[in-house]
């Protein structure tokens, strides 16, 4: 009995090794350990035996029971894995095949992208958002500032009229007027919007651009605090490397007045062509506000100081961006928005 | 301002590079936009003599000449000139060298004898007589004296100085002129200026019988100065005035007429002169024109003068538009005898406003807008009258008259020196101050807290007042150097910056704009009454009450927008035209509204515009929902309509409540047609306004449902013309004994086979559940039935079987 027990082990083992697919280890299964199968014939022919005998072959039969029962696991999971391996095999693509998208990547225009580097710059150093309308009385964006009617210095923007006594606004500066008189000093803003000039569009100019003010009151402003101010954003916006300079010019809303280059972004400052090989560019007007402005709107100019500073966003992200036609902020081509 | 460096160097020791004059002047406030040669675009042209000359062998009209440019061996020249001859001083252009008209230079074989250069002709050095004797000659020019070999011609004919172009701002109205700038030269140079001194000419006679001046409006006019010279000789100006005309732009004509744009080159001031035998009655009358008088002015062109324009007059007649153009009846020519010289002030404002009528700018009238001051009228009639005797150009007048009704008191302003340091931040003292301020000619002294400041004439810029502080704070600032003041950062009250709440709202927006995949767009503020048609807006329609700009480009930008699809139109054509692939934009930004008050209504608006094979109605309108729901904005319905532009039956407006929050829909197919849209298009405009005021920025947390949700659909019939929105309605006002029914949404419509004509099945799926349990079978089925009953009662919705 011990001999034929031994060769339904061997010859169960030898198919188990061979098994392919589930089913055939089912059989194989039923075959042996099933209620007909090989294994139970014998066990059922216990009976007959004597003690020692029986419990011979009851401890043989279960080892072998319980080695096959193993087998028959091990070899389940073995075809199992084979199985999903094939699977997998099956079900292999193409991963260079290009994703599916399902919506488009929208774009921020670079105008939002880079006035929203500059004011998040600003507003971390204690700045409030502000605006005024784009349509704007004559008397905010000229007089108020110490540009009264016939004033020379008004010839310096070409101005857009809608009547004698409104304009399109030709700068954000009006809007300086407006805080100076609905706000309560000490405060620091910073002023968006559209601006418009009568100048015909080419790759340098354009009737509507956009502009950012800057204006702090308080009162002791002074002109190193308007340097340490404008030094700290061109940082942030353009990166620690860049060098600022402040050469001194006129504003009519402004004095002192400065006008602001930073170390041309294109060529590190050794000088080419954005630069005209100066080696700098540009960026912003800026000064002690008037004083004139401050009395005009309400305020006493020996208590309150300020100094106020305006930036062409335009051409501080074509500077940062290296565009070098302004008309590509307004032509709205997918081909270069998508760039940003 | 052309300033030329040679003229500088009259009045200053021109111890610096040119880079280093440009850097210096920037420091002091003055721009030089370009430095400009004398001899611009000549390179590498050196003198040579020729030592000797054959005929050549292969070309009789040519000749072979061998000449020293001061090397060791001599270079071969062929030539056609015939002026030139063994021992004679050229300019020779060599190889790789440059001329006036853009020419380069290589050296070549001419019939077969190399060449190595080419000689030049004035032309090719760009110089006329005025520059140099004998320029004006054909051939090859002839130096006149003796020179080095191989020396650089700009250096042998003395034109190898540079002219300085410098922008001025326009406070700095006293430095459109060689005296004034010279004088900031000097200072950035760390030099005294030697201010020339104009010798008095008294003359012989008395000018009162000649002429007389009357003033008749003494704000227009505070100061007219005039001079008499008789017994005139016209005649050409010597050479060196004619050059220093020439190097600052100006064309000479004759004696006369440069001995008044001398001055105003000089001194900034302009000058006129008028022929004294055309003055009736002798008699210079200042005064403002007469209703629908006409002066011809010295181009010949006759132009009508209103009465708020100043004339210079005499007894019967304008003479001149002051400040802007002599008149043609009293023009110096070759037969004048006796000039009036005029130096007079006028008011800038009123030149501004007659320049801006009369759609003419002259020389002297921008100097005028730009300020002239009264102390300087008298400086430059008194150089005018110099250079008169000088030139030799004839006989002076004793005498000078005078009309004036402007200060030219000495102007002494008392400025807080602490308050100049607080605004500069130095820590300077007084005495410091008034040793920087004497630099640039500002004499001063202190008196205590003040520095008492005795303006020049020529700084109209500082002022006797509120800003005198602030003028002189600018004056420090300058002269200590911008450069040297350490920025610090501001102190006082630390701030909390921040974004106002409609700045963070637009950026809440634009990004989720950016999530749906559009692009950002910016268009121009300016349409047309065409592009207005074009859009298919009503006559009376709101959008047709543009703002109207009283000077725009043209027709077509002549209207501020009322809404953005116009711009919004063309842009989407340019990007469709030119197959960009993208097909998704928005635009975030303000429609003006003319509503008759003085500013017109702003509205900041946001478009949306979908074009592509994807979109449709739907997709647009998801987009919008999504939008509204993201800024939990709940309760809002599409109702039927909308604006011209979109397409009947594919329109919607957006409402809550009783407001407007936008409108959208198919854009009209003629509308695209027009804008030269290839393909269907979708719109959207909505009002920021109501999105921001309708924006949920009150979130409190809800508990998440405890309790499934059962989800369930359910399919009815109805009549074609029953809206979607009407059976959602229904279903989710349902009450259902405190069952909750939600998230009723639209699955399929279907006309068709088992459907009667006429009518649609209209499929929704929602869920169901309750705040407190779990629903049971039976509560289920009830609610089923009430939500079945409800449509068949509220809608005539039969269930589909």
């Amino acid at each position: 009995m011990i001999e034929k027990l031994e060769q339904i082990r061997l010859e169960a083992l030898e198919k188990l090794q061979q098994a392919k697919e589930e089913a055939e280890i089912d059989e194989i299964m039923g075959s042996v350990l099933g209620k007909k199968g090989k294994l139970t014939e014998i066990l059922k022919t216990m009976g007959t035996l004597d003690k020692e005998k029986r419990a011979a072959l009851g401890q043989a039969s279960n080892a072998v029971k319980k080695e096959l029962e193993e087998k028959i696991a091990q070899s389940k999971a073995k075809v199992a894995e084979a199985m999903l391996e094939r699977k997998f095999a099956q079900e292999a693509i193409d991963v260079t095949e290009p994703g599916k998208q399902v919506l488009p990547v929208g774009r921020l225009h670079p105008m939002t992208q880079t006035y929203r580097q500059i004011r998040d710059a600003l507003v971390g150093m204690g700045f409030t958002t502000f605006e005024g309308p784009e349509v704007e009385l004559d008397d905010f964006n000229f007089t108020k500032l110490n540009l009264p009617p016939d004033h020379p210095a008004r010839d310096m923007q070409d101005t857009f009229y809608i009547n004698d006594k409104v304009v399109l606004r030709t700068h954000t500066s009006p809007v300086e007027a407006r805080a100076l008189m609905e706000l309560k000093p000490p405060f620091r803003l910073v002023i968006p919007g559209r601006v418009f000039r009568v100048d015909e569009v080419d790759a340098t100019h354009s009737p509507v651009f956009m502009q950012m003010e800057g204006l702090v009151v308080d009162k002791n402003i002074t002109l190193a605090d308007l340097k340490g101010t404008i030094d700290t954003f061109v940082h942030a916006v353009f990166g620690d490397e860049v060098k600022t300079r402040f050469r001194p010019s006129y504003f009519p809303f402004t004095e002192p007045s400065a006008e602001v280059d930073i170390s041309c972004t294109i060529c590190g400052g050794k000088g080419c062509r954005v630069c005209k090989n100066t080696g700098w560019i540009e960026i912003l007007g800026c000064g002690i506000t008037n004083p004139h402005e401050i009395e005009n709107c309400g305020l006493d100019p020996k208590e309150w100081k300020a100094f106020a500073f305006g930036i062409g966003v335009d051409r501080v992200a074509n500077l940062k961006y290296g565009i070098t036609d302004i008309r590509l902020l307004y032509d709205n081509d997918a081909r270069f928005l998508k760039q940003f | 301002m052309k300033l030329p460096r040679k003229w500088l160097e009259e009045y200053v020791d021109f111890n610096v590079t040119n880079e280093q004059f440009v850097e210096k002047m920037m420091w002091r406030g003055f721009e030089i936009a370009e430095v400009i040669d004398e001899m611009p675009g000549v390179s590498n042209v050196v003198v040579c003599e020729i030592k000797s000359m054959d005929k050549h062998p292969n070309a009789d009209k040519l000749k072979v000449c061998q000449v020293d440019i001061g090397e060791e061996e001599l270079l071969q020249i062929v030539t056609a000139a015939t002026n030139v001859f063994v021992g004679a001083q050229v300019p020779v252009a060599l190889d790789g060298a440059h001329l006036a008209d853009g020419m380069e230079i290589k050296k070549t074989k001419m019939r077969g004898e190399a060449s190595f250069g080419m000689f030049c002709g004035s032309e090719e050095l760009g110089i006329s007589e005025a520059d140099y004797k004998g320029a004006g000659n054909d051939g090859v020019l002839i130096l006149n004296e003796k020179h080095p070999n191989g020396q650089k011609i700009q250096e042998a004919l003395g034109l190898d100085s540079v002219i300085f172009d410098i922008e001025l701002t326009p406070n700095r109205a006293d430095c459109q002129s060689i005296i004034g700038i010279c004088r900031e030269a000097a200072a950035a140079l760390g030099q005294k200026f030697k201010e020339p001194e104009i010798k008095k000419i008294e003359g012989v006679g008395n000018v009162d019988d000649y002429a007389s001046v009357t003033i008749l409006n003494e704000e227009l006019c505070p100061r007219y100065t005039a001079r008499v010279v008789t017994d005139l000789k016209i005649e050409e100006s010597p050479d060196w005035l004619k050059k220093k005309l020439r190097s600052v732009g100006m064309r000479p004509i004759n004696n006369i007429v440069d001995i008044t744009n001398l001055v105003l080159v000089e001194y900034g001031h302009p000058m006129h002169a008028f022929d004294l035998a055309c003055i009736d009655g002798k008699k210079i009358v200042v005064r403002n024109a007469i209703e629908g008088e006409k002066v011809t002015t010295l181009d010949g062109k006759e132009r009508e003068v209103t009465p708020d324009m100043l004339l210079i007059a005499d007894a019967k007649k304008g003479v001149g538009i002051a400040g802007v153009m002599g008149g043609e009846n009293s023009e110096i020519t070759e037969n004048t005898k006796a000039v009036l010289f005029e130096s007079a002030v006028f008011k800038g404002s009123n030149i501004r406003q007659t320049t801006r009528k009369l759609h003419h700018v002259t020389d002297a009238a921008a100097r005028f807008i730009k300020g002239v001051e009264p102390v300087n009228a008298q400086v430059a009639l008194d150089r005018a009258i110099e250079l008169v005797d000088m030139l030799h150009a004839g006989n002076v007048i004793g005498g000078t008259i005078d009309v004036c009704y402007a200060n030219t008191d000495k102007k002494i302003i008392n400025v807080d020196w602490n308050h100049v340091n607080n605004i500069t931040s130095l820590e300077l003292t007084p005495e410091q101050m008034v040793e920087m301020l004497e630099t640039i000619n500002i004499h001063s002294k202190v008196d205590g807290e003040y520095l008492k400041v005795e303006v020049p004439h020529y700084r109209v810029d500082i002022e006797d007042g509120i800003e005198s502080d602030w003028d002189i704070a600018e004056e420090i600032a300058r002269i200590y150097g911008y450069y040297n003041i350490k920025p610090t950062l501001m102190q006082g009250d630390t701030l909390c910056g921040k974004l106002g709440e409609n700045f963070r709202d637009e950026d809440d927006i634009k990004d989720f704009m950016v999530s749906m995949g559009a692009y950002e767009m910016y268009n121009y503020n300016f349409t047309g009454p065409q592009e207005l048609d074009a859009l298919l807006i009503d006559k009376d329609s709101e959008k047709r009450q543009n703002v109207k700009i009283l000077n725009p480009f043209g027709e077509e930008q002549s209207l501020m927008r009322t809404t953005l699809v116009s711009g919004m139109l063309k842009s989407l054509a340019l990007n469709l035209n030119k197959k960009t692939g993208h097909g998704r934009f928005f635009e975030l930004a303000n429609v003006h509204f003319d509503n008759n008050d003085t500013l017109p209504e702003e509205r900041k608006m946001l478009g949306i515009i979908y074009s592509g094979q994807n979109e449709d109605f739907f997709t647009m309108k998801g987009s919008i929902e999504q939008l509204l729901n993201y800024l939990g904005i709940k309760g809002y319905r599409f109702n039927v309509g909308g604006s011209e532009y979109l397409q009947p039956g594919q329109k919607a407006v957006i409402t809550l409540g009783d407001d407007v929050i936008g409108e959208m829909g198919t854009v009209h197919p003629k509308v695209l047609k027009s804008f030269d849209v290839p393909q269907k298009a979708f719109y959207a405009e909505l009002s920021f306004k109501m999105l921001v005021e309708h924006r949920d920025m009150h979130k409190t947390y809800k508990a998440i449902p405890k309790y499934p949700v059962v989800p369930r659909d359910i399919a009815v019939v109805v009549d074609n013309d029953v809206q979607s929105q009407t059976l959602v309605d229904v279903i989710s006002s349902t009450k259902a004994n405190g069952v909750i029914i939600e998230d009723v949404r639209l699955f399929d419509v279907y006309r068709g086979i088992g459907i009667p004509s006429g009518m649609k099945s209209m499929a929704y799926s929602f869920t169901l559940r309750a705040e407190d349990r779990t629903l049971t079978d039976d509560e289920i089925k009830n609610a089923m039935n009430s939500i079945i009953k409800s449509l068949k009662y509220k809608a005539n919705a039969e269930l589909r079987s």
